[in-house]
């Protein structure tokens, strides 16, 4: 079916508090899940894939601190979607860039990454260089890289797979974000390794597909449209005769 | 972009825990910034036209209408869908599932597919999957005393009294106005480079105003249709006074209160207006302008009837203020400091609905600058968080400009009686008794005041441990403060955005709440049926299609005429 941009984030607000975030993390995920669709980024396919370990999770478990100094912070979100409970993580990036000019932030153990983009706009929104990079575990291996200019709403994306890779036995499940108060972090696809050229989004791109999705809507299939509105059910009170007269109508329109 | 009312040098505004009292606020009144007024403008200053594409309605009215409207930037399309509805199933709540019309406003060409697609699933409003083409969805239901009256007299080919609509102004009455991406239709954000459609809320007023047009063509047809030899168009007075009603309950609040950036700029817009306007020297021709202004006002608050005991009672003390303030004003000379001085003498003697009238009238007398600020009604909406803040800024942010929340007090009942919930039955908007009903645990966060509450008691003890510690080192430590503290944040630096009310409170009053958004959005006649749902009436007494005119403004002396119809009073029908 087709919905409109406002359509899915409202009724992703409301599924992800019937699943039990808090206010403001339900906000920031459905915000996340429509802007990557608004912009062809795939909010909705990711959404799909992370909601069954979306409701497994406990929400209250926040992302734990395991080292930080004054420039660097590496924090642990418990194998957690990203849609959760990460923002604060990215939050806390941003403050140590603003003391200090630039910061990086790597964050452990999450899945659902790619939906992080969604949440970075809002950082370039506030005046923030940022570039994300990560590794999926694919074979070939892929590496993403997303940078957000200061002040400009969308990414320039690059996703790429590597042919040679020295052995390494640590999990993809990280992220590192590196946020700079004054110079571009703009991805530049330059390597040693020898790599292949996967995609490659520019702001343009995603800027007409923004367009686009505001024009024709966006296309979300049923099944998980029906279980977003089943969770966001959850917040509806039965009804009940006393409930009834709580909406203080009057009791005809015949007039 | 800069207006000439930021060139104004030190605009007095009034401070925020005057204007932002809930009770003040639910004692506002359509102004000349109200977005129908300001709609209605622009039609005439942009000489939109609207021609009938389709009449397709049988003898008993049903059937299908489409406008096109052709405006200097674009070309839209309404369509109007009347069906027979039985008695029992006519209902103004949101759970009711038919109307007597349904309706939308299209953007560009309505093809047959997109007709068959519509016809398919306007009537079903919420039910159906609206194209995303659809500007506003919207449905209305009769009026039908006043619908039965005005075809039985047309077709005997009388016109019906006028005294009918100053009780009831409409033939139909809207149940919701739907924009912004609703059940499918276009995000508001398509519009916001869209010049004709760009302010808040005015794809919504021109549907409305357009199902006026069709309400007048609808009683004519039937009238025309059961006495073709006898039956009179609706005279144009009467067209004029014919407004559209709006029936609406707690849905109004959750808006307010999730919307705090935009409540701003409504507010400020409206304050400023306000101190400009008091900035003015007055002459004696403003005076008399004001006096002019303030008699019409009385007759319309005389004339205005409801069954509503408060708001009768009120509606009669404003008649007395304005009867007070005339005497005023008669007697007072126009002195360089008459604006202030009759401002600083009602707030002694005159109800907050007087007040609120004269400040509304003032702004009519200086529609120069005033007008220029309606472009500022809109905003991008976003809570940001500024996590390298110190906490203890933010907790002194807290004391110093949300006192009010903090007089909360968690220990006493009637600060918590009510609670804001959705139910079950279609989301409608309802508010419960803590202590004796069940789904508190469900309930829609719309108290603000509790909420910083209890940031700031967190924030209280969260730096006895970290004096130094940053508002992101707090909300790791609180992770459900973070929408709260991001609005503290933001609206921080707004003096307008957050009603003053603890909307938990036994003594809170939602209607204040309702008529505070329908204030803005230009609505009159405030009729309730309950202390949480009222029917008011909008574009009564405003300029017809037909009328809207002005040779693309350059017609100044036209473009005020057209623009005075605020306050309308019962008009006397020449019949010779």
């Amino acid at each position: 079916m087709k919905v409109s941009f406002n359509e899915l984030q409202g009724i992703g607000r409301k599924a992800f508090i019937g699943i039990g975030f808090a206010e403001g993390d339900a906000i920031d995920a459905a915000e996340m899940v429509a802007w990557m669709e608004a912009h062809g980024l795939g909010g909705v396919e990711a959404l799909k894939k992370g909601l069954r370990f979306l409701l497994a999770e406990d929400h209250s478990e926040s992302p734990t601190l395991v080292y930080q100094d004054e420039d660097f912070s590496v924090l642990d979100a418990h194998n957690h979607s990203i849609l959760g409970n990460a923002s604060l993580a990215v939050e806390l990036g941003y403050a140590r860039a603003r003391g200090r000019g630039l910061s990086v932030t790597k964050i452990r153990h999450c899945h659902n990454r790619i939906l992080i983009i969604g949440y970075l706009s809002r950082l370039a929104r506030r005046g923030m260089n940022v570039t994300a990079f990560w590794r999926n575990a694919h074979d070939p291996l892929t590496e993403l890289v997303v940078g957000f200019k200061a002040g400009h709403p969308v990414p320039e994306i690059c996703l790429y797979s590597l042919e040679n890779t020295p052995d390494d036995t640590e999990k993809n499940d990280g992220i590192t974000l590196i946020m700079a108060n004054h110079v571009d972090l703009l991805p530049s696809l330059r390597s040693e390794y020898e790599l292949t050229n996967l995609m490659r989004q520019t702001e343009e791109d995603l800027e007409r597909q923004r367009d686009r999705a505001l024009v024709e809507g966006m296309d979300v299939d049923d099944e998980l449209w029906h279980n977003l509105k089943s969770l966001a059910d959850r917040l509806l009170v039965e009804a009940t005769d006393a409930s009834r007269s709580g909406a203080g109508a009057g009791t005809s329109d015949n007039d | 972009m800069a207006t000439p009312l930021d060139a104004q040098p030190e605009l007095q505004l009034r401070p925020a825990n005057q204007v932002m009292n809930l009770v003040r606020l639910g004692s506002l009144h359509a102004s000349r910034l109200s977005f129908c007024r300001s709609l209605v403008r622009q039609m005439a200053r942009e000489d939109w036209t609207v021609t009938t594409a389709r009449f397709d309605l049988d003898v008993d009215g049903h059937g299908v209408v489409i406008y096109r409207l052709n405006t200097p930037h674009h070309i839209y399309h309404g369509v109007v869908f009347s069906q027979h509805l039985d008695p029992e199933r006519r209902s103004d709540r949101v759970i009711a599932e038919a109307w007597d019309v349904t309706f939308a406003l299209v953007e560009g060409e309505v093809e047959d597919s997109l007709l068959e697609q519509m016809a398919a699933n306007v009537p079903l409003q919420e039910a159906g999957r609206q194209h995303p083409r659809l500007l506003v969805l919207s449905r209305a239901n009769k009026s039908l005393r006043n619908f039965a009256h005005f075809v039985d007299a047309l077709a005997d080919g009388k016109q019906p009294d006028p005294a009918w609509l100053t009780k009831v102004g409409y033939l139909y009455r809207t149940t919701a106005v739907y924009g912004n991406g609703k059940f499918g239709i276009a995000d508001y954000a398509r519009l916001q480079n869209n010049p004709d459609f760009n302010r808040p809320f005015s794809a919504q007023m021109f549907a409305v105003y357009l199902l006026r047009h069709f309400s007048v063509q609808q009683v004519e047809h039937l009238a025309r249709n059961r006495s073709p030899e006898r039956a009179v168009g609706l005279h144009p007075a009467l067209q004029r006074y014919l407004g559209i009603g709006n029936s609406t309950g707690l849905g109004m609040a959750p808006f307010l209160i999730n919307h705090p950036q935009l409540i701003q700029q409504w507010v400020y817009c409206r304050e400023r207006a306000l101190a400009y306007a008091r900035q003015q020297v007055p002459d004696d021709a403003s005076r008399r302008e004001l006096l002019a202004l303030l008699k019409r006002a009385r007759q319309h608050f005389a004339e205005t009837v409801t069954e509503d005991a408060e708001q009768t009672r009120r509606n009669e003390a404003t008649v007395v203020s304005i009867d007070a303030v005339i005497g005023w004003l008669e007697r007072t000379p126009a002195t360089s400091t008459l604006w202030n001085d009759l401002l600083g003498w009602a707030e002694g003697q005159c109800s907050l609905e007087a007040q609120e009238l004269i400040n509304t009238l003032l702004i009519e007398l200086y529609p120069e600058l005033i007008d220029s600020v309606e472009d500022e009604l809109g905003c991008e909406e976003i809570l940001e968080l500024q996590p390298e803040m110190r906490a203890a800024t933010l907790k002194q942010d807290i004391e110093t400009r949300f006192a009010w929340a903090l007089e909360y007090d968690p220990k006493n009942p009637d600060h918590q009686h009510w609670f804001w919930y959705r139910s079950a039955e279609k989301e409608e908007p309802r508010l419960g008794v803590r202590a004796l009903e069940p789904g508190s645990e469900k309930e829609m966060p719309l108290a603000i005041g509790p909420r910083i509450h209890r940031t700031h008691q967190l924030l209280d003890a969260f730096l006895d441990r970290s004096p130094r510690g940053s508002v992101v080192e707090f909300l790791m430590a609180h992770p459900r403060q973070k929408e709260c503290v991001r609005r503290i944040q933001t609206m921080a630096a707004t003096p307008y955005g957050e009603i003053q009310a603890n909307l938990w409170h036994r003594d809170m009053k939602p209607m204040h709440l309702l008529r505070t958004k329908l204030s803005f959005f230009g609505a009159s006649r405030f009729d309730p049926k309950s202390d949480r749902w009222v029917r008011v009436t909008m574009f009564q007494g405003a300029p017809l299609f037909c009328e809207l005119f002005s040779d693309h403004g350059t017609d100044k002396a036209r473009l005020a005429e057209l623009d005075d119809w605020s306050f309308p009073v019962e008009p006397e029908l020449n019949l010779s």
